[in-house]
């Protein structure tokens, strides 16, 4: 029996950047084990996480994500011997200039997943999905693309109804 | 304010002379870089000399602000790189050289380092003829650990006295973090829709040598180039992203911006990370690999589920 | 027609046009930069500084969508920005630097190519100068044939004088309007005596002489003197009154984006970069050269005015500390 579907209010769009040998197979895994996750997630695959260049992050807020989620290997099983290691750098520092900059963390998580781990997937990507609904959009990133120097700025019809109706 | 003792810089200016015109004469080096008195009062600018009678052009004082390591740099092809060359350095600027040493940039054995025993030198040169005190000199200078450049092939006999100051990057970063993600976010974005992204930032940075900068690719554009509010956020994010673990606190990202936008905070912001988390921290040192390059199996991954 | 108005006369213009719908675009303090800007009101003018970029951007913004496009299934919809939607402005408190810059930009936006975008906004302007009473030693716009108190670009032009208000002075119909529109604002000139304006210390440039020598030497170990030590950045050409190149981009996804027009510099080693991999301006100096010989000989080739009024902005932004002023008055006595 599958449990009756959700609807909620509002359906986040979460982006996963995952690598192909732990976290894509546990995703898979999950799948054939016909566990049940939100379908708000995206996959993105990548050969591994030392691959995930911290700009794809601010690209997917930027294209409109609300959450974001890296995962990959348990360190000491990556494929590649060390590129979880120099990842798990990497995101230790970004997170930090990210929240520097102002950007909530609670909208980025990162995980270990390994192949074997399907219910581990189905955990982490539930817990992002419900606690990024709990925060409703991600409005920062898709108000900045709105925006524009003063001067290039020009009267439109919308906002001038917008501006009038302050 | 009270001013700052740089009485020291008449007798270095000395020094630097010369050295460089020996250095130049003796054929140690083919060029010296470093820095000469411009048009305006008090102003200076870098120059490039290979004329030992042109040593007497060379100076230092307050206003020799900028980092001259930028121009060893694979980007800069107009400064000729052959043989050996000589080059003024600030401690400040000194860390950044031994960074470019670190990433295999430049070796040590072509180069003839002429250290300055600094006190500090002036936050903006917009009016060069501006008084050294507590109020003028650059913020790094409030928090400098390297007055003296040690490991260099010359350095002038002379101890800069220098003050206890305010650390101001220190004071301000706390200010920050003690904000909302949303206070912050308003702050940065105050900041950041100044911009224009004319660059100086990038290309005033000894570690910005990128022979093309993925900020100016288009094909795929990963970051927007055109300076709009968007495009400039996330310049500014990818810049300081790049620069965590190398940059040597130069500071001349902020001080180049002609939109005054405080650039060096977020370096500042990285690299009290980068203590914290892995004990690194910018030095004469040259070390094999930066932080971001290595890894230990015991790094913290509290953050990581 | 000239006429006075005091500081309160003149808040409340400001205020009232706000409150009509007109744009006014002042000098104010953004994060600590003094910037031209629209003002919510008078009370966020300042007139004391400087802006640090010039007051081109009113015409030629820093960047600007020119065309929009979205695709739905096979169907590709391309819409132009329409001028009309440009808003009506109010350019106030430009320093005589700034004003004169936008006339000598004239002549290029409508050349060969009527540019609409430059000349529409150029049409719902009024720009109102304001004469300048403190200059640096960057400051050299009586060198290039300017001074503090030049009305050139200016509709309506305003002096400070001693005892408060402004003399003010109109040069055109807009000028005119401004005051005729509002006309229980200004009141007649009276007798007070001007403050006391601006003396920037350089001596007049031999413009002529400066051109015939630029003729001559595209080839010279000057430019070599003055920039090898470039880093090639665009700050002197984005805080230039007078420089007007653009680069132009899409930006967006398959399924919908912009074409954007925003400031380039010649500065940049990409300006001249060449699908190819060649860049014929393979060195700063080269560039340098060519941001020289644009204001002080093609520009006066081809439009007989120069393209620099001496604002100084370049002088201090450089971040090496080229000073143009320092290198036109080395060619001049050559």
């Amino acid at each position: 029996m599958h449990p009756e579907k959700q609807t909620h209010a509002f359906e986040p769009k979460i982006i996963a950047f995952v690598c192909t040998w732990c976290t894509y197979a546990g995703a898979d895994l999950a799948g054939t084990s016909r566990m049940q996750y939100p379908s708000n997630v995206r996959v993105l695959k990548f050969p591994c996480t030392g691959r995930i260049d911290p700009v794809f992050i601010l690209k997917a807020f930027q294209q409109g994500a609300d959450g974001v989620l890296v995962s990959g290997c348990h360190p000491g099983d990556c494929h590649y011997i060390a590129g979880n290691f120099h990842a798990r750098r990497r995101f230790a520092v970004f997170r930090k200039l990210l929240e520097f900059i102002g950007v909530d963390l609670n909208r980025l998580q990162f995980s270990w997943v390994s192949a074997a781990e399907g219910g581990k997937w189905v955990e982490v990507v539930t817990d992002l999905t419900e606690r990024v609904r709990a925060m409703g959009p991600m409005t920062e990133f898709k108000e900045l693309a709105m925006e524009e120097q003063w001067s290039g700025a020009i009267n439109t019809p919308e906002l001038q109804e917008a501006y009038n109706s302050i | 304010m009270t001013p700052i003792d740089t009485s020291i810089y008449a007798a270095i200016t000395d020094a630097i002379q010369t050295e460089a015109g020996r250095i130049l004469s003796e054929g140690q080096v083919t060029a010296v870089v470093g820095y000469a008195a411009a048009r305006r009062k008090g102003s200076a600018q870098p120059i490039v000399i290979s004329n030992p009678d042109d040593a007497q052009k060379l100076i230092f004082t307050a206003a020799c602000v900028n980092n001259l390591a930028v121009y060893l740099t694979k980007a800069k092809k107009e400064i000729p790189k052959t043989g050996k060359i000589g080059i003024v350095v600030k401690g400040c600027d000194l860390k950044a050289l031994s960074g470019l040493m670190g990433e295999s940039q430049l070796k040590r054995e072509d180069l003839y380092l002429i250290g300055v025993p600094c006190a500090g030198v002036l936050g903006s040169t917009v009016q060069p003829a501006t008084e050294l005190t507590t109020g003028t000199i650059a913020a790094k200078c409030t928090e400098c650990d390297a007055h003296l450049p040690t490991g260099c092939d010359f350095v002038p006999n002379q101890t800069p006295i220098t003050p206890e100051l305010e650390q101001k990057y220190a004071v301000e970063i706390a200010r920050l973090e003690a904000l909302t993600p949303a206070e912050r976010w308003a702050y940065w974005q105050e900041q950041f829709s100044k911009c224009i992204k004319c660059y100086a930032c990038r290309q005033v940075c000894p570690f910005c040598f990128c022979e093309q900068c993925l900020c100016d690719r288009n094909k795929p554009q990963m970051v927007e180039t055109t300076p709009r509010p968007a495009g400039n956020t996330a310049w500014h994010i990818v810049r300081a992203m790049h620069l965590a673990g190398r940059c040597a606190g130069c500071a001349e990202c902020e001080r180049v911006c002609p939109m005054d936008i405080p650039l060096n905070l977020l370096n500042r912001k990285m690299a009290k990370e980068l203590k914290e988390l892995y004990d690194h921290e910018a030095s004469f040192e040259v070390l094999d690999k930066g932080p971001l390059t290595m890894f230990t199996d015991k790094d913290d991954q509290s953050f990581i589920k | 027609m000239q006429k006075y108005i005091n500081q309160q006369n003149l808040n409340t213009l400001l205020d009232t046009l706000i409150t009509q719908g007109i744009r006014v675009v002042a000098p104010r303090m953004n994060a600590g930069t003094p910037l031209y800007e629209p003002i919510a009101g008078a009370n966020e003018m300042i007139t004391d500084q400087l802006p640090r970029r010039s007051a081109k951007e009113a015409f030629f913004p820093v960047c600007e969508d020119i065309m929009t496009y979205e695709k739905e299934g096979q169907k590709v919809t391309v819409t132009d920005i329409d001028p009309a939607r440009f808003p009506e402005t109010l350019l106030f408190g430009v320093r005589p630097c700034d004003a004169a810059a936008i006339p000598v930009l004239d002549a290029v936006f409508s050349w060969d190519y009527k540019d609409e975008f430059f000349l529409e906004r150029r049409r719902k302007t009024t720009i109102v100068g304001l004469a300048c009473t403190a200059a640096d030693d960057a400051c050299f716009c009586t060198a290039v044939g300017l001074s503090p108190s030049d009305t050139k670009g200016s509709d309506l032009f305003l002096t400070p004088l001693e005892g408060g208000g402004y003399a003010c002075e109109s040069f055109s119909d807009k000028g005119e309007a401004l005051i005729a529109n509002n006309k229980e604002l200004f009141t007649e000139p009276n007798n007070s005596k001007s403050l006391p304006l601006a003396e920037p210390h350089t001596e007049k440039f031999d413009l002529k002489k400066v051109k015939a020598w630029l003729d001559e030497h595209f080839e010279d170990p000057l430019w070599d003197g003055v920039a090898v030590r470039c880093v090639g950045c665009g700050a002197c050409a984005f805080v230039c009154p007078a420089c007007h190149c653009f680069d132009i981009v899409d930006e967006g996804t398959e399924k919908a984006g912009k074409r954007r027009k925003n400031w380039d510099a010649c500065g940049f080693w990409k300006f001249t970069h060449h699908a190819s991999g060649h860049n014929p301006r393979d060195g700063q100096p080269k560039r340098y050269r060519n941001r020289i010989m644009h204001k002080f000989k093609y520009y006066d080739d081809k439009f007989g005015q120069t393209l620099c009024t001496g604002c100084g902005r370049c002088v201090r932004v450089c971040p090496v500390g080229i000073d143009i002023a320092g290198i036109v008055e080395e060619i001049s006595k050559k």
